[in-house]
């Protein structure tokens, strides 16, 4: 079985070891090397941040109230790390998301990417997000679509056919990349959505329920790619149910309910904080009570 | 293997049952509506009466088409359009135009009508005066009517001036005659009492084959159906009948027949709108029958023996 | 501009990727020749019916190619989800309606070459002359024309709740204007105060699209119409169509679109 292969560090190293950003131009050295865990660098800037972030939906008339969605919710996400964000059904994660990705406006607030509001497009020019359901353009080739959004991140034409290989390579659709995406099965449609995530190489990963109705081999497979992307020193940013997962690959995690942040902290510091694993936080948090088996 | 075959069972005893009902129905319906094959025209099926409505729309199409575009539409001022023109000038229907067939969309009534007078047709032109570029040597460009005149006879063939007007065009402008005396017999055929069309049809004879017999045979019937159809009424068509009786009393005057000439002419005199021209033509006539008469008596006492 | 020709490209690969354009201009073909193949009087010079026929087919269809595209754009986004990882890019919504606007105008664009193209075919085939700067400037007004038909349509998507409520109201609006719009002014002349205000006013306000209908002249062989005239009306088509779009923009940029 093919496991996936990131394009390592050495692939993308130009020759005086600085790291190409998205547009093919250096950047500045990201976290460090392969193997390591949340790695101690000096720069420790949020590269996602919240303050008192307030969503509220407007009810219709006097049959449905306003409904707050997300109340008072400040975060921070520091570069090179991998954050879990957690929380039961309504408990406002996507929209938070949607928030951070401009879908919709908070009613009050702030939210940032890498320093920027997050309602500036120019924000979202260094991120990369996979959405719960993944749908894209039926009549559009994987090449195709991926070609799209490297235009949109404005890679240059040079650079655009290597980033497309190497994607391709990494979720194994390089097969099938000229058949048009309606013909595709659901876990090749969520490859093309980690591909489309990855082409502008970005340096904050957005994941919405990223294993969510994949079978057992495609979980591990996302689980691979959140580690290898923790290893190359991006910051990793997802929501899952999956709290097994979300123990052995995140770094810090929020859990939120009704809207409310609850919990925040190092995965390790909050076991030893609580005495407990992170499932039986995660219950004691929402307010879980199991019933008595009869 | 039961319950497979009980379904297919109950399928051909329905199919059985319809085939029954139709032959029976069909029956009743014939009964009622009279026989299909009576009615075989699709479109009359398809439409019923409502097809008579666009071969009237088709009719005044065709006058668009003569007019190439530059036409009023049911805002404007249409006194000058009530007859069409092509069936005007083709001198088979009687014109009932008044006013300023130029003028009819007015001034323009703001910046907009104004501007847009420069994006549709906008000059006033007959298609067989060289229609919009204005060739005159390409007076055929009138065979642009026809499909409309066509159209519009298999919509409504008991409307005799789609006939006697594409005729006129056929023969005249086209050099078609065979087409014209093809689609006036036609008509002949779907109304045979129209003297409209038997006036038509002496025509062709007359004027592009040149079989006077055949023209006055035609043009004979005609007058004697227009006296059953139309003498009666209070307002009779006039028109028609002076077009009939003048062509009538040409054809004997050429022919030499003053006697029957003057007969046709009197009678044309009667009901002209310009009875004092009939007069000179009835003058003519008598000078040329009395000079006739005295170059026959003069040829008999010159020739006694021979018999007259 | 990068986004906004990035999106255009999706939207003519999908015009020319579903069977919509291929099925209308097989249907115009075949409506042709099936028309040209009658015989009025033996006469196989006759060929302005021909032209008027094959140009109302290109009108109806172009429109069908224009609304029915325009119409699905943001709504089937929505609906299939596309929407969300394309606005997760470095991408504003004035960038990528101005996109979609771009798109179905160039693909409608593409449609009207290749149906005008059969048009002049057709009608060469027995005037045995081509008239190309008459076609050229009635192919340039139609496209004018289908711009401010697809900018309202994508103002209409985004303020209807369905593609066919919208379809339907693009249709009967569009329709209502090529028909009657010329005459609106002399029923108004007609009326009694204030109801020849009010529609006098109404006259002046919408997009007066049958300036851009200049089949008569084409069926009709009548001259070139002056370029002026040409630029003048196709500034004023343009003008509106921006009056759509920024109107769309607007209500756009404060649709939740979730």
């Amino acid at each position: 079985m093919d496991t996936l292969k990131l394009p390592t560090q050495k692939t993308e190293r130009s020759t005086n070891g600085r790291v190409p950003g998205p547009h093919g131009s250096d950047s500045p050295p990201s976290c460090a090397s392969s193997g390591a865990g949340f790695s101690r660098q000096a720069a420790r800037d949020p590269v996602l941040e919240t303050r008192n972030l307030c969503v509220t939906y407007r009810g219709r008339g006097t049959s449905q109230p306003d409904r707050q969605a997300v109340k008072d919710l400040t975060l921070a996400v520091r570069r090179g790390e991998v954050f879990g964000f957690l929380g039961p059904n309504g408990a406002g994660k996507t929209t938070t998301m949607n928030v951070l990705l401009g879908f919709i406006n908070a009613s009050s607030g702030s939210a940032s990417l890498f320093g920027t509001d997050v309602r500036e497009p120019i924000a979202r020019q260094r991120i990369g997000y996979l959405p719960e359901l993944t749908y894209y353009y039926k009549f559009l080739s994987a090449e195709e679509l991926l070609r799209f959004y490297a235009r949109i991140f404005k890679i240059p034409r040079g650079e655009r056919s290597r980033r497309i290989d190497g994607v391709l390579k990494l979720v194994d659709l390089e097969q099938a990349r000229m058949r048009q995406i309606k013909t595709y099965s659901k876990g090749m449609q969520q490859r093309v959505g980690l591909a489309q995530a990855l082409i502008n190489d970005p340096e904050l990963l957005i994941l919405d329920e990223p294993t969510s109705g994949l079978d057992p081999i495609g979980r591990m497979r996302v689980r691979e790619v959140i580690q290898r992307l923790k290893n190359e020193g991006k910051t990793v940013f997802f929501s899952s149910h999956e709290l097994g997962e979300v123990e052995t690959v995140c770094d810090r995690v929020a859990i939120l309910h009704q809207g409310e942040l609850k919990v925040e902290g190092r995965v390790s510091e909050l076991a030893r904080q609580h005495q407990c694993s992170l499932e039986q936080l995660f219950l004691k948090v929402i307010g879980y009570a199991a019933r008595p088996s009869n | 293997m039961r319950s497979a075959r009980l379904p297919l069972l109950i399928l051909i005893a329905l199919l059985v049952l319809c085939c029954g009902l139709a032959a029976w129905l069909d029956l009743w319906f014939q009964g009622w509506q009279g026989n299909r094959a009576e009615s075989a025209d699709l479109l009359n099926v398809l439409m019923g009466d409502s097809r008579r409505m666009f071969a009237n729309h088709f009719f005044v199409k065709a006058d668009a088409y003569f007019h190439s575009g530059f036409y009023p539409t049911v805002f404007d001022n249409r006194e000058a359009f009530q007859t069409p023109h092509m069936a005007e000038d083709s001198g088979t229907v009687g014109g009932r135009n008044r006013g300023d067939e130029t003028g009819f969309l007015g001034k323009p009534r703001d910046w907009i009508d104004a501007f847009s007078r420069q994006l549709f047709p906008s000059r006033h032109t007959h298609l067989d005066e060289g229609g919009a570029s204005g060739d005159l040597g390409n007076s055929s460009q009138v065979r642009e009517i026809m499909p409309w005149l066509r159209t519009s006879a298999e919509l409504n063939p008991n409307d005799i001036r789609t006939y006697t007007v594409s005729a006129y065009w056929l023969r005249e402008r086209m050099g078609k005659v065979a087409e014209a005396e093809q689609f006036l017999r036609e008509g002949l055929r779907a109304n045979p009492d129209s003297y409209e069309i038997m006036y038509e049809l002496g025509r062709v004879y007359s004027e592009n084959k040149h079989d006077e017999t055949h023209a006055r045979n035609l043009w004979q019937a005609a007058l004697r159906e227009w006296g059953k159809q139309e003498a009666p009424k209070a307002d009779p068509d006039k028109f028609l009948f002076v077009e009939i009786a003048s062509h009538l009393a040409l054809l004997e005057t050429k022919q030499g027949n003053y006697r029957q000439a003057l007969a046709y002419m009197e009678r044309w005199k009667a009901r002209s709108p310009s009875p004092a021209a009939v007069e000179r033509y009835i003058e003519e006539v008598r000078r040329k029958m009395s000079s006739a008469d005295q170059t026959h008596t003069d040829q008999s006492s010159q020739n006694p023996g021979k018999a007259p | 501009m990068n986004n906004i020709f990035a999106i255009a490209g999706v939207v003519i690969k999908e015009l020319y990727r579903r069977k919509d354009f291929y099925v209308l201009f097989i249907l115009t073909a075949l409506i042709c020749l099936v028309m040209a193949s009658v015989n009025f009087f033996n006469d196989d010079k006759i060929v302005r019916y021909l032209k008027e026929i094959c140009l109302l087919c290109i009108w109806i269809c172009s429109l069908v190619i224009a609304i029915t595209t325009t119409a699905r754009q943001i709504p089937s986004e929505r609906e299939n989800r596309t929407l969300f990882p394309l606005l997760a890019k470095p991408l504003t919504r004035t960038q990528l309606l101005l996109g979609k606007f771009l798109g179905c105008w160039l693909a409608c664009g593409l449609a009207l070459v290749c149906f005008y193209t059969f048009f002049g075919a057709l009608a060469a085939s027995r005037e045995h002359h081509w008239p190309l700067l008459s076609y050229l400037q009635a192919g340039t007004l139609h496209w004018v024309m289908l711009g401010v038909v697809i900018a309202f349509a994508l103002l209409g998507s985004l303020i209807f709740s369905a593609p066919s409520a919208n379809t339907t109201i693009c249709f009967v609006v569009v329709a209502f204007i090529l028909l009657l719009g010329r005459h609106l002014n002399k029923v108004a002349l007609h009326l009694p105060e204030p109801r020849r205000s009010v529609l006098y006013g109404f006259y002046y306000l919408i997009p007066h699209l049958e300036l851009f209908d200049v089949r008569d002249l084409i069926i009709h062989n009548w001259p070139p119409i002056a370029w002026t005239v040409c630029g003048v009306a196709t500034l004023y088509g343009l003008a509106y169509a921006a009056a759509f779009l920024i109107s769309a923009c607007l209500v756009f940029r404060r649709k939740a679109i979730n």
